[in-house]
């Protein structure tokens, strides 16, 4: 799935995972088991999926539950590109 | 062979309201002194973060032939001052003061050398001069308005992070418009700092200014992003001599022990004009 590949690399490159994420799966959990996953690092996240895919995300969409695992992140920049 | 070492002094500098923590970094003495760099230091957690990779490209420069100055700006590091005392208007003189205070001593060439929000920073000394200046900007933040909100937005990251429900952007934002202090990520921001940050670009620079930017990403497949394409073709068209370069490395300026980024340091002081040492090539 394309968005997935995006957000690997995006993950990647905005932790410095130099290539850890390429293995990585939909059920993979991020909060709580990646320890490069710290307030500065889910910002980066944010920004860099604003600049990468062109929407914005608002402050109301975002919640824990969406950096859980691989799969609800994807899950969730599938769902804004489609609206 | 080893090369001679950069020669570096650790002062502080009379400034407004205080005093302010420098490190001056010196070329070798039997090096001629090709001129002077100030650099200008990013805001808030991404100062520190970025402290090493700064370390690092002051030294190259200074074993380059520049004397480089990075100042702590007043509530920031080691200067004197609380953060959340600190205005940006009093940042703006913070700098106006490092580069009239390296002017003086080296007069030759003259650079401003800002990371992200620093280079707003730097831009706006540089509107204040009477001549062209010459500007390097490090993953340059184009709009301080922008910058702010994303600043603002660490505090829900953090919620995010403790799995606690996220509080949003709208009452931080509100606090400052009523003239009051917001506390995010252990920074103290005033409204003062937040309204002159808020009303900081890149634009209007002197007609003839030099600007040189390096921006992170893959040097082989990916080109300069759309937003500072945009700003390039601003400058340009003003009058400016405007570049920039995509290159490879890591988010230094966000993580705390990051990988080190090379390239930037090569990059940087080709942008000077100087020779790159084998050991850095």
């Amino acid at each position: 799935m394309a968005v997935e590949t995006d957000v690997k690399k995006i993950l990647d490159s905005v932790l410095s995972l130099q290539g850890r994420s390429a293995a990585w799966q939909r059920h993979t959990p991020l909060l709580g088991a990646v320890p490069e996953l710290d307030s500065m690092a889910v910002l980066g996240i944010i920004t860099a999926l604003e600049d990468r895919f062109g929407f914005v995300i608002h402050d109301d969409d975002l919640d824990s539950a969406i950096f859980a695992t691989l799969g609800s992140l994807s899950d969730f920049v599938a769902t804004k590109l489609t609206k | 062979m080893t090369q001679p070492a950069a020669t570096l002094q650790v002062f502080f500098m009379d400034a407004a309201h205080g005093q302010r923590f420098c490190l001056l970094h010196t070329p070798p003495s039997d090096q001629a002194v090709l001129g002077h760099v100030v650099y200008v230091h990013p805001f808030a957690e991404e100062m520190n973060a970025a402290r090493r990779m700064a370390g690092k490209q002051a030294r190259a420069m200074a074993r380059a032939g520049f004397a480089v100055l990075q100042m702590d700006l007043m509530g920031c590091g080691d200067s004197s001052g609380h953060f959340e005392e600190a205005s940006w208007d009093a940042w703006v003189a913070d700098v106006a003061l490092a580069r009239h205070w390296m002017l003086e001593r080296w007069p030759g060439v003259a650079w401003l050398w800002g990371l992200r929000a620093g280079c707003l920073l730097a831009a706006q000394v540089c509107r204040q001069d009477t001549h062209p200046a010459k500007l390097l900007l490090w993953q340059p933040v184009l709009s301080g308005k922008q910058h702010l909100h994303q600043f603002l937005r660490l505090q829900m990251a953090g919620d995010i992070v403790r799995g606690e429900s996220s509080r949003g952007t709208s009452r931080l934002i509100h606090l400052l418009e009523q003239g009051e202090s917001v506390e995010v990520a252990g920074y103290s921001v005033s409204a003062a700092l937040a309204q002159g940050m808020a009303r900081a670009d890149l634009e209007a620079l002197p007609a003839g200014t030099q600007i040189f930017c390096l921006e992170l990403g893959d040097a082989d497949s990916e080109t300069v992003s759309p937003a500072l394409s945009a700003q390039l073709q601003r400058w340009q068209t003003s009058g400016c001599s405007a570049q920039a370069g995509v290159v490879p490395g890591s988010v230094f300026w966000q993580m705390q022990e990051g990988p080190d980024s090379p390239a930037w340091l090569t990059t940087s002081l080709r942008s000077l004009g100087c020779a790159v040492p084998e050991v850095l090539a």
